[in-house]
């Protein structure tokens, strides 16, 4: 199995212009973050990439996509119909072949010598089947993510058998159908953001549109059918995920690209004088995590 | 484990798999033991259950030695052991450090050999440890089922994984109502009753053994609703405040919870249900507790910036006590609720999915851990639809429990489709049941300990029981899916009147048996059987009638229920007056809808609880959501096709009414107002005023109650007391025989008292409660002791006059009792000493009630218990200190707001009332008095003891007996080396009565011209009122007053209960001892003479240990 080609979403709403945010990366370019995720793409060996935008945001993600103009198709969602329609857009761009999938508003940092996707695609490669990236994920992040149960594959250290998924369960739901052996008690397996998927995985996507009971469906919904279709593995990366749609995302981003780089020291030092200078009387807020304000499940 | 251990019989029956020899009861393996052999049996038993691992194992092995502690080693003991208990050990007990307590009273024993009141501090200290074993595991099982376990670990709100589902979100419209979730849940009844199979520890131990059949039913009070329907109804909705808005329309109690801390706040006000359903549906999960957040922060991660949510809770008055488990489903259709709204159950709408309906009941039974109650396993059972068995499963290797329990915690519930129960047999069975409220709302919690020790230690009698009653499950089950509902009548009454009563007696009582009576007289055949709810009778019950006599059966009912209770309900704690239901099958269970625009209205008694709060506030003030709500109210109140809203209750609710008449369980009997009873019944103002002011000041109150430390107080020696313990002189008995036949002597039974402890507060007499059945019938105490006046008068000849004495509490109740009994059928001369004082309750001072929380020892109660408990206390301090301290306590029916004065003034009423002289005119003869209290039951006209005392020549002689655990109150002591009484109330230091060994029984043998003349009276002054009055006042001028504080309760609403601890004083009799020119004397007695019944639990031990036997041999009965 070969992995040449790579399907990038970003057409959600209130989402679609975070590709085009400006960041620094580890060697101190300048880049957007549609670049730093083309270039995670890239790095896997893949060698077409279809971006799911929505059709007027094309001209600004040309100019933003810099250098890699050439790997990338802009594929276009008129509606907002939710991540397995989003999906489904690029069915005729993929064809028959495996491709990469990766989320629009995920910026990857590896912990290794090869890229995120590099050595998610090397385990697709030798396991010849759909791999998603996933990562153990404490419970009060469940509200976020898609999570998998399933059980490890002897002898591969990090590699899970998938038996379910489901997106943003409840701490409830996930202790009792969720849980992986292996894992630290109240962690489960999320969505890393980052999927090699086969074309089985397309028939799963209309499935689930044509689902009534089903609002606005997305991947897990597909990927849940996938489990049972054939194989389909989950592999913890060695490497970390950064969600740049949270409130201060960009931020958090930002300093752990920057704190792994080059410019550690400079930021570093910028960092302490900021906590040196911060003035008695500042509000003692509650450490809320990001997305305070969006209590109500969106 | 070593050789000696398992060779030992009781270990082996623990450990053993064959049930054969694991089921064989503890009465058996002591049989033929000497003391010696149980003391070693004792000693390898508490090693075993030290170095054992299975908690079910360590259990059994407590039970055990809880009760050859209890029953078995005490009956082997001679007569004459006395010991004391060690005050460490003691103070471990009430600390709930059971292990330690264990320790210092085994190491005592080996010290100072076994005695019968180390082996009764032994017993209680193995029995309570048993017990918290047992508790620690259900709780552990709870905390550990897949589910609930990441509420106890999420510490912080800002990791709050919840979210409201987005349906709940307000809508954009500014004007239109915000959706509203209501969930309706069904109530349950058990149509088999399986023995209290339902207790967890049971369920867990023995899974084969646990099954019920339960039904979810619909209800509506009959003559009062309209319909039937289900009785629980929730609602929760997005609200455009940071708060949790908490409201029981029921109780009409709201609260905006501001802070996490509040949530766990139960006893605050009456709304700790809602919260435990709260923390139990993981919305502000128990792991959160103490993490100090405010609501606002945890509100904004799950519902939103600047929402909050409205909880509103409805029974439709349903009362309580029902014996349907209401209060368990309503925890479930609140935590279903909470948990679709929150995404945890799937379906947002609609019936629930029978995972989610297990995911409900675990939550259910955390709730009832969290909220300090508890309940059985099957009592949400109204959350499922119809019919079901519900049956205990062994633990399998995914379960918790595996390897510590063989049972599960969660049973699995079987729904009886309509294949095995047909539609035919369903309406048979709502045809012939007529159910009903008797009024009665007892506390089960001892019948439930009783009955899970008579398991543990497999008691013969009713081991065999259980085994019987299990087989008429099995034939109930087959009855009710024949459609055959007579024979399900006689099954169940079958079941009431042998297994379970056999069990515990207690199941039933006399109101209980008067109305089967009375069914079975009114409609002989055509009444098909009763069948008891719950843990006990009285309260919610079920009559089986002939379909064709049914309507009749159930007005007849509404009015016969009525009419028993009226007769009894001087003597037994009644609630409320008794109701019948309507009611049907509910095939539903727990459903919810979400009210969307013009349906998302909540219940009218909501608007009418709410509106005068809303009509006060400034309408700027209110938030827009009320705002709008108000105007939609005005609207539907307009609308005169709107049912769902009356405009005149709700203006009702804002206008001032008469609340008296409306507010309290009104019967008829009590007319009377406060004042009138305060001023006929000889009540003291200016003492009153005086007391008042001593309790301001600090004079009077519970830290004056004590003694000074300097004086020295020791425990007697033999020279102080007489022995009687290894029998009595010949020469004494025959003394005293003479004179009982020559008419020396009377009886004199104190009956003022209202029985606090015995029933909690609820203020019936306790002379008259028939709380035993001797001789196939109840029989009340006062019963019990003219019974032991017969049977004296008629082995020793002669007449033994008998006085009652009273207080206004209890005068009317008992001379009624006993004009409508015939005296119980005692042809004796029989007097009633009417009580002539009377005081008025006074609300506590915030001292006296730290000092009785603080100062004296008390009982740590178990972990979730003591939160309630003191989340009470600052409740209740802030109620003193908000009406007043030392205020009149007024705010209740005037029954419970007077108080009798002490026991020591019902002997000068003797003299005050005339009843003293009229005896001796009608029986010159008449010289010595034998006095004793209600519940000393073993007290009678004993010809040795008597002889004792006349020969002693003696003015007053005590009865006192050896000491056991329970025995708390003072005792004969040596102060400043003169022996006396000392109360309890006035022992400077607790550890004084520990040294103590014997008790005061309070029975005393009273010379009466030499009590006369201490009083400086003789016979024939006794009639020259101003002398009496004079020489009672110098006397009782002479005796020390104390403040005591005492439970009472206030009822209200639909048989709810409050219960305060409130002030007043008494004088009491023992101190009589104090007076030097009084020549008291102390006889010591066996224990069986002396020993109380104060509380109901107590019953279960007195019925087993030979306590009745011993009664009963002494009463003849008519």
């Amino acid at each position: 199995m070969q992995v040449l080609k790579a399907v990038i979403t970003a057409a959600a709403p209130n989402q679609n212009t975070l590709p085009l945010q400006q960041l620094v990366d580890r060697n101190g370019e300048e880049k957007t973050a549609l670049q730093l995720i083309v270039d995670e793409t890239l790095s896997a060996g893949v060698e077409e990439i279809g971006v799911v935008i929505q059709p007027a945001d094309e001209e600004n993600y040309r100019k933003a996509a810099g250098s890699s103009i050439g790997a990338l198709r802009f594929l276009h969602q008129e509606h907002p119909l939710g991540y397995a329609d989003a999906l489904l857009k690029a069915e005729s761009f993929c064809g028959d072949d495996p491709f990469l999938h990766l989320v629009g508003d995920h910026l990857y940092l590896t912990a290794s010598q090869t890229s995120c996707a590099s050595q998610l695609v090397a385990v697709a490669c030798q396991h010849e089947c759909s791999v998603s990236a996933v990562q153990s994920t404490r419970e009060h992040r469940l509200p976020y993510f898609g999570i998998v149960g399933g059980n490890s594959v002897p002898r591969h250290d990090g590699l899970y058998d998938v038996r379910t998924v489901v997106e943003k369960p409840t701490p409830t739901l996930a202790e009792q159908e969720l849980i992986t052996p292996g894992l630290r008690s109240g962690h489960y397996l999320g969505y890393f953001g980052m999927h090699v998927l086969t074309p089985t995985v397309i028939e799963c996507l209309h499935e689930v549109i044509e689902d009534p009971s089903l609002e606005r469906p997305t991947l897990s919904d597909a990927a849940a059918k996938l489990a049972s279709r054939g194989k389909y593995l989950a592999y913890q990366v060695h490497g970390e995920r950064y969600n740049i749609g949270y409130q201060y995302g960009v931020l958090i981003a930002q300093l752990a690209l920057g704190l792994s780089g080059r410019d550690r020291d400079y930021l570093l030092t910028e960092l302490v004088e900021l906590l040196a200078k911060r003035p008695e009387s500042s509000v003692s807020a509650v450490p809320n995590a990001p997305a305070a304000s969006k209590g109500v499940d969106q | 484990m070593n050789a000696t251990m398992q060779a030992d019989a009781f270990i082996e029956t623990i450990l053993s798999e064959d049930a054969e020899v694991r089921d064989r009861s503890l009465e058996s393996l002591c049989d033929g033991k000497s003391l010696e052999h149980l003391m070693k049996h004792a000693d390898a038993l508490d090693q075993f259950r030290r170095s054992e691992s299975n908690l079910y194992r360590r259990v059994r092995a407590l039970f055990f030695l809880s009760s050859l502690y209890r029953y078995h080693i005490p009956a082997r003991f001679d007569a004459m052991g006395t010991g004391s208990i060690p005050f460490d050990g003691y103070e471990h007990l009430l600390g709930r450090r059971f292990q330690e307590a264990i320790d210092s009273f085994l190491s005592e024993q080996a010290k100072l050999g076994a005695s019968d009141t180390l082996a009764s501090a032994l017993a209680q200290a193995y029995h309570e440890l048993g017990f918290q074993t047992l508790a620690d595991q259900v709780r552990h099982s709870v905390r550990t089922v897949r589910g609930n376990q990441w509420m106890f670990r999420l510490g912080h709100v800002a990791e709050h994984p919840l979210r409201l589902r987005r349906e709940l979100a307000a809508v954009d419209d500014p004007d239109a109502p915000w959706p509203i979730l209501r969930e309706t849940t069904a109530v349950r009844m058990d149509v088999s009753h399986s023995a209290w199979s339902d207790i967890f520890f049971l369920g867990m131990d023995f899974p084969q053994g646990a099954r019920v059949l339960n039904v979810s039913v619909d209800l509506g009070v009959r003559g009062r609703d309209a319909e039937v329907r289900p009785p629980i109804e929730t609602y929760l909705r997005v609200i455009d405040r940071p708060v949790f808005r908490l409201v029981s329309v029921d109780l009409g109690a709201s609260a905006e919870v501001t802070s996490v801390a509040e949530m766990f706040d139960f006893a605050r006000d009456y709304l700790g249900l809602l919260k435990a359903a709260v923390i139990a549906s993981g919305v502000v999960p128990p792991g959160l507790e103490g993490c100090g957040a405010s609501m606002e922060s945890l509100l904004e991660r799950v519902v939103g910036r600047g929402r909050g949510l409205e909880l509103v809770s409805k029974i439709n008055d349903i009362p309580k006590g029902s014996r349907l488990a209401v209060s368990t489903n309503l925890l479930g259709s609140l935590i279903s609720n909470l948990m679709r709204a929150t995404g945890q159950i799937r379906t947002l709408e609609g019936a629930l999915s029978e995972s989610d309906r297990r995911l409900v009941a675990a939550r259910a039974i955390l709730g009832e851990w969290i909220g300090g109650s508890g309940g059985g396993w099957q009592d949400s059972g109204g959350v499922w639809p119809g019919i079901k068995l519900i049956c205990g499963q062994e633990a399998g290797p995914d379960d918790p429990e595996y390897g510590v329990s063989r049972g599960r915690l969660m049973p699995d519930h079987t729904v009886l489709e309509k294949d095995r129960v047909s539609d035919a047999s369903r309406q048979k069975l709502q045809d012939s049941l007529v159910l009903v409220h008797g009024g009665m709302a007892q506390n089960v919690g001892p019948i439930l300990e009783m009955v899970t020790e008579h398991y543990l230690v497999r008691g013969d009698a009713q081991w065999i029981a259980r085994q019987e009653a299990m087989n008429i499950y099995d034939e109930v089950v087959e009855a009710l899916c024949d459609g055959d509902i007579r024979r399900l009548g006689e099954l169940t009454t079958r079941n009431f009147e042998g297994p379970l009563q056999t069990i515990i007696p207690w199941a039933t009582n006399r109101f209980t048996d008067l109305m089967i009576e009375s069914c079975r007289q009114q409609f002989g055949e055509r009444f098909w059987g009763f069948w008891m709810l719950g843990g006990m009778s009285g309260g919610g019950m079920g009559y089986i009638f002939d379909p064709a006599v049914k309507q009749k059966a159930q007005d007849w009912l509404a009015s016969e229920l009525v009419r028993v209770k009226r007769s009894l309900e001087t003597s037994l704690p009644f609630a409320m007056d008794p109701v019948v239901y309507d009611f049907s099958i509910n095939d539903n269970g727990s459903s919810a809808e979400l009210l969307c625009d013009q349906k998302a209205t909540l219940p009218q008694k909501y608007y009418a609880l709410m509106l005068p709060e809303w009509v006060r506030t400034p309408l700027r003030d209110l938030s827009p959501q009320t705002r709008s709500e108000l105007s939609r109210i005005s609207n539907r109140c307009g609308d005169p096709s709107d049912a769902g809203m009356d405009a005149a209750e709700l203006l009702r609710s804002v206008l001032p009414t008469a609340t008296h008449a409306a507010k309290s369980d009104s019967s008829p009997v009590r007319e009377t107002t406060l004042n009138e009873i305060l001023h006929r019944n000889g009540f003291d103002r200016s003492q009153h005023e005086e007391i008042r002011d001593g309790m301001r000041t600090g004079r009077f109150g519970l830290a004056a109650n004590r003694l000074a430390r300097e004086l020295k107080i020791t425990d007697v020696e033999s020279q102080h007391y007489i022995e009687t313990r290894d029998g009595i002189d010949p020469a004494m008995v025959g003394i005293g025989q003479e004179a009982i036949a020559a008419g020396e002597v009377g009886v004199v039974t104190l009956a003022a008292g209202v029985g606090s402890r015995w029933t909690q507060g609820a203020g019936v007499c306790k002379a008259l409660h028939p709380f035993h059945r001797f001789a196939g019938q109840h029989r009340s105490f006062l019963e019990i002791h003219l019974a032991k006046n017969r049977l004296a008068s008629q082995t020793h000849g002669g007449v033994i006059p008998h006085v009652v004495t009273t207080s206004w509490m209890t005068d009317e109740a008992i001379r009624t009792a006993l004009h409508e009994n015939g005296n119980y059928g005692h042809d004796g001369p029989l007097h009633v000493s009417s009580g002539r004082s009377v005081g008025l309750r006074m609300v506590p001072t915030v001292r006296d009630l730290q000092f009785l929380w603080e100062e004296t020892p008390q009982q740590v109660l178990d972990q979730q218990q003591q939160k309630m408990r003191e989340s009470a206390r600052s409740a209740i301090a802030n109620w003193a200190r908000s009406i007043g301290e030392g205020s009149d306590y007024t705010d209740n029916v005037p029954a419970q707001c007077v108080h009798p004065v002490g026991h020591w003034y019902e002997v000068p009423n003797l003299f005050r009332g005339g009843v003293l002289s009229k005896m001796l005119r009608e029986q010159p003869s008449l010289k010595y008095l034998m006095l004793h209290n209600i519940d000393t039951l073993g007290a009678n006209v004993d010809p040795g003891l008597f002889g004792l005392h006349i020969h002693s020549g003696a003015t007053l002689s005590y009865e006192v007996i050896p000491r056991r655990l329970e025995d708390r109150g003072g005792g004969l002591a040596l102060v400043s080396g003169r022996p006396r009484l000392v109360e309890g109330l006035a022992m400077p230091d607790d550890r004084i009565e520990f040294g103590l060994r014997f008790y005061n029984s309070m029975t005393t043998w009273i010379e009466i011209d030499g009590l006369l003349r201490a009083f400086g009276l003789d016979r024939d002054s006794l009639d020259d009122t101003q002398k009496v009055d004079k020489a009672v006042r110098e006397m009782a001028a002479r005796l020390p007053t104390y403040i005591t504080l005492k439970d009472v309760k206030k009822r209200w609403g639909h048989a709810q209960e409050d219960v305060f601890p409130v002030a007043q004083f008494e004088k009491l009799w023992g101190d009589m001892t104090t007076l030097p020119d009084v020549d008291s004397r102390f006889i010591v007695t066996p224990m069986r003479r002396g020993q109380q019944l104060k509380e109901p639990s107590q019953l279960d031990a007195w019925n087993r240990d030979g306590g009745s036997a011993y009664v009963d041999s002494l009463c003849q009965w008519r």
